[in-house]
C-alpha cells in the first residue's frame, strides 16, 4: 500500500513533465485521471473522457460538437471530457496507464498503442455495443477493426482513415516545366532533376519529428518493392527479416531519392506543418503526406488550393507488392477502461455511439478528414483537394503503416534510421538496426 | 541553552512544512526512481527485476555516450562561454548609468523570455531555406558558407549550444553585479595607493575577492548544463538521428517513445550521478585554488 502511494508520487512528478511538454497549449486542464467511483452526487452518473481533438481543425471541432451535443442531451450524466494536444496526449496517457487510473473513456490508437492496453488489462471490448448495432457496424470498410481486435474481440471503432502516403503535386509548377507525372521510379527521378535544375524543391519533407519520413515514404515504397506478406512475416520474425535483400533494397530508393537532392537539405529540421507551407506557396513541386494534410490545407484559399492535385507513388520495376496503393489503415477511436460497469457502461457506450456511430461519421467527413466508413459526401461541403483524395481512395488499395505494425523500440531505429540515410548512412546497416530492434522486442 | 533549544525547536517547526513538501516532490521521487531503475517496466503490466540490466544496456549503448559527450560539450561551452561574459558584462556596467541599465536589461532580455520561445526563434534563425543566419551570410557574399546548420551532425550541437548559453547570461550577470557591489569601498581605494589598476587590479583583488561567487556559478553552470532540454527538445527534439541527443532527451524519449520506463529512470539515476561527480571535482579543484 505504502508501496503505492510512493509510486504515485514519482508519476505526478511525471505526469507535471508530461505536461510542460505540452505546455503552450491552453486548451488542457491539469486535472488527475479518472473518478471511478460511480453514482456519487444524487444519482448522477459521472465519466471523465479524453480524446486528443484539442485544435482548431474542422474535424477537432466537429468531434467537440459531437461531444458537446451528447452532453446537453444527457443532462443525468456529469461528463467531464479533457481534450489534450496531440503531441502531449500518449505522454499523457502512458502516465496515467502507469498509475493504473485510466479515464473511462479515451481515445487510442489503432494497432500497437491498444494492444499495449489490451495486454496490460487495462481496457474492455466494445464488442456488445457493435454488435447491439450492427447496421453501424457493417457499414464500416473492410479492416476497419483490424488494428484493434484482439482474441475476437473489438476494443475500438476507427473515428478516421490513416492514409498516410498519398502523393500530392502542384500541377501549374508540372505544367509550367513541362513535366508529365510520375509513372515509374524513372519518371520521379526524372522529375527530381528537373524541378532541381529550375531551383524549386523536388519534395517538400518535414522530417523533424522522425516519424514523418517512414509513415509516408517508407512503408509504401518498401510495400512495392516487397510485397505485404514478407512485411507481415518480418514482423513476426517468422522466416523473414529486416536484413533480406528486398527491404534493403526499398532503403536504398529512398537513399536515391536523398542522393538526388529530392528533399531540402533542412528536411530533418523543419516539422511536417512548415513542409506543408512550403509545398503550397509553389516552393516545392510535390509533397508525400497523409489524410492529415487535407486537413490541415483546408483553410487554403479555394484557388491556390486547385492546383493541388493527388495521386499514388510511382510504380518500382520488378516490385513484388502492388503498384496501385497506399499506406493506410484505421486510425484512432474510443476505447473503454476495464473499470467502468453497470450504468455507467451503458452511459460510456450510449457516448462512444454518439461520437463515432453514423451520423459522427458523416460529419468527420463533410470536416475534409478521411474515414473508414462508408458514407457519402456533399462535395460542397468539402474543399476540391479532399474531394479528390476521397475520390482516390476507393480506387485503390490500402497497405500496412510501418509504425503501427513494428514495436515501439523498432519504430525508433527505423524513423531514426531514415534520418541517418538522409544524413549519409547505409542502407544495410539501417536494415541491421531494424531488424535486432524488432527481434528484441518480440524475445526480450 | 534552555533557549537556544527552544530557538532550534523553533527553527524546525518553521522549517517542517517547506521541508515535507521538499521530501515529498524531490527527496522521494527520485528515490522512487532509483528504484524503479532496477526494473524492465513498460509503464504498464507488470514490472520484472533485472538488477543492473539497465545499466549494462546504457553503457553498451552508443546513444548514451554521444549523448553524455553532447552534454559535456553543453558544460565546457557554458563555463566558458557564459561566466566569462557575465563577469566582462558585469565588470563593465557596474556604474549605474542610463546606457549601462539599458545594456543590462538587454543582456537580461532572455532570461524572461519562454526557453520554447527562444528555441523557436532560433530555430527559425538557423532554418536552412529562410533563415535569418543564411540570409544573412549570403547577403555579405559568404553563400558558400550557409549550411543546414541544425542539420549537419558536425555543427549541430554547437548551434544548439549558443542559443542555450545566450539565454542564461542574464541570471550570472545579476550574480556577478551583486557580488562586486559588496566588495567595499575601503579595499578599491586601498588598491588604488598600492598602485593597482586595471588587469593587475582585476586578477590580484576583484577575482579573489568574488571567487566564492564564481565557485557557485561553475556549479549552477554545471548543474544546469546536465539537465539542459527544453531548448533541444524544441529545437531538434535530440535529432536528426539522435546526433543533439542530450542526457535528459534521451532519458525523455527512452520513456515516452519507446515506453522502457524502468531504463528511463536508469537514466535519470545516472544523470544524478555524473551530476555529482562533475559538482565533486570541481569543487576539489576549485577549493585548492582559494586556498
Amino acid at each position: 500500500m505504502n508501496k503505492n502511494r510512493f509510486g504515485k508520487t514519482a508519476l505526478a512528478s511525471l505526469a507535471a513533465m508530461a505536461l510542460l511538454s505540452a505546455c503552450g497549449n491552453g486548451a488542457e486542464e491539469n486535472g488527475g485521471a479518472s473518478t471511478n467511483d460511480s453514482g456519487a452526487g444524487g444519482g448522477k452518473v459521472k465519466l471523465t473522457l479524453w480524446h486528443n481533438f484539442a485544435g482548431d481543425d474542422a474535424r477537432a471541432k466537429t468531434v467537440r460538437a459531437k461531444i458537446d451535443e451528447f452532453a446537453a442531451a444527457h443532462p443525468e450524466i456529469e461528463l467531464d471530457a479533457q481534450a489534450i494536444p496531440v503531441d502531449g496526449y500518449r505522454q499523457r496517457l502512458s502516465t496515467v496507464a502507469a498509475a493504473d487510473e485510466m479515464p473511462d473513456v479515451f481515445l487510442s490508437y489503432a494497432g500497437s498503442h491498444i494492444k499495449g492496453f489490451q495486454e496490460s488489462g487495462l481496457v474492455q471490448p466494445i464488442q456488445e455495443l457493435l454488435d447491439a448495432k450492427p447496421e453501424w457496424k457493417d457499414s464500416f470498410l473492410p479492416g476497419a477493426f483490424d488494428g484493434s481486435t484482439f482474441d475476437g474481440a473489438t476494443y475500438t471503432a476507427p473515428l478516421a482513415m490513416s492514409a498516410t502516403s498519398f502523393l500530392y503535386y502542384n500541377a501549374e509548377l508540372f505544367q509550367q516545366h513541362n513535366v508529365a507525372v510520375p509513372k515509374t521510379w524513372d519518371e520521379l527521378m526524372a522529375a527530381v532533376d528537373t524541378f532541381n535544375k529550375a531551383g524549386i524543391t523536388p519534395i517538400a519533407l518535414g522530417n523533424k519529428a522522425p516519424w514523418v519520413a517512414q509513415s509516408t515514404i517508407l512503408g509504401s515504397l518498401a510495400d512495392r518493392v516487397t510485397g505485404t506478406d514478407w512485411f507481415k512475416k518480418a514482423v513476426a520474425q517468422d522466416g523473414a527479416a529486416f536484413t533480406d535483400a528486398p527491404f534493403v533494397e526499398a532503403l536504398g530508393y529512398f537513399k536515391q531519392l536523398v542522393d538526388a537532392d529530392a528533399f531540402d537539405k533542412g528536411a530533418n529540421t523543419i516539422d511536417n506543418t512548415q513542409a506543408e507551407q512550403v509545398f503550397i506557396q509553389g516552393k516545392a513541386a510535390m509533397m508525400v503526406s497523409g489524410a492529415w494534410t487535407l486537413t490541415n490545407l483546408a483553410t487554403t484559399p479555394e484557388d491556390t488550393l486547385k492546383k493541388i492535385e493527388v495521386t499514388v507513388l510511382p510504380a518500382i520495376a520488378g516490385g513484388k507488392g502492388d503498384a496501385n496503393t497506399i499506406s493506410g489503415g484505421p486510425g484512432a477511436g474510443f476505447a473503454l477502461s476495464k473499470k467502468v460497469e453497470g450504468d455507467r457502461k451503458q452511459a460510456a457506450f450510449d457516448l462512444i455511439y454518439a461520437i463515432s456511430g453514423p451520423d459522427a461519421q458523416k460529419a468527420i467527413a463533410e470536416s475534409n478528414s478521411m474515414v473508414m466508413y462508408k458514407t457519402d459526401v456533399d462535395s460542397s461541403k468539402v474543399t476540391s483537394l479532399y474531394y479528390k483524395a476521397f475520390e482516390l481512395v476507393k480506387t485503390v488499395g490500402i497497405t500496412p503503416v510501418y509504425d503501427a505494425y513494428l514495436s515501439a523500440e523498432a519504430g525508433e531505429a527505423i524513423n531514426n534510421g531514415l534520418q541517418e540515410i538522409m544524413m549519409g548512412a547505409a542502407p544495410d546497416a539501417v536494415a541491421k538496426n531494424l531488424q535486432d530492434a524488432q527481434a528484441r522486442s518480440l524475445n526480450p | 541553552m534552555p533557549a537556544s533549544l527552544r530557538s532550534n525547536r523553533f527553527i524546525l517547526i518553521a522549517l517542517l512544512p517547506a521541508l515535507i513538501v521538499f521530501v515529498l516532490f524531490a527527496v522521494l521521487p527520485i528515490l522512487w526512481s532509483i528504484y524503479y531503475g532496477f526494473f524492465q517496466w513498460k509503464g504498464m503490466g507488470d514490472a520484472k527485476f533485472i538488477g543492473l540490466g539497465n545499466y549494462r544496456d546504457m553503457l553498451q549503448d552508443p546513444v548514451f555516450w554521444r549523448a553524455l559527450r553532447n552534454n559535456l560539450i553543453l558544460v565546457v561551452s557554458a563555463i566558458v562561454g557564459q561566466i566569462p561574459i557575465a563577469l566582462a558584462g558585469a565588470l563593465l556596467l557596474t556604474a549605474n548609468t542610463w546606457f549601462n541599465r539599458l545594456i543590462r536589461s538587454a543582456l537580461f532580455m532572455p532570461m524572461v523570455l519562454s526557453t520554447v520561445v527562444i528555441g523557436m526563434i532560433w530555430g527559425y534563425i538557423y532554418n536552412y531555406q529562410f533563415g535569418l543566419l543564411n540570409q544573412a551570410l549570403t547577403l555579405i557574399g559568404l553563400e558558400s558558407w550557409t549550411q543546414a546548420w541544425l542539420s549537419n551532425p558536425k555543427l549541430n550541437m554547437y548551434a544548439v549550444s549558443i542559443p542555450i548559453n545566450w539565454s542564461n547570461i542574464g541570471p550570472y550577470l545579476i550574480i556577478f553585479i551583486a557580488a562586486l557591489q559588496n566588495i567595499s569601498s575601503e579595499i578599491h581605494d586601498a588598491a588604488a595607493i598600492d598602485g593597482a589598476t586595471g588587469w593587475r587590479k582585476l586578477v590580484s583583488v576583484t577575482l579573489p575577492m568574488i571567487w566564492g561567487t564564481v565557485v557557485v556559478t561553475i556549479v549552477l553552470c554545471i548543474a544546469g548544463s546536465l539537465k539542459a532540454f527544453d531548448h533541444v527538445i524544441v529545437m531538434t527534439g535530440g535529432g536528426p538521428a539522435k546526433s543533439t541527443e542530450l542526457l535528459a532527451t534521451y532519458m525523455y524519449n527512452s520513456t515516452f517513445a519507446v515506453y522502457r520506463y524502468g531504463y528511463g529512470s536508469a537514466v535519470s539515476t545516472m544523470i544524478l550521478l555524473i551530476s555529482l561527480l562533475l559538482i565533486g571535482i570541481n569543487m576539489a579543484v576549485t577549493r585548492r585554488k582559494s586556498s
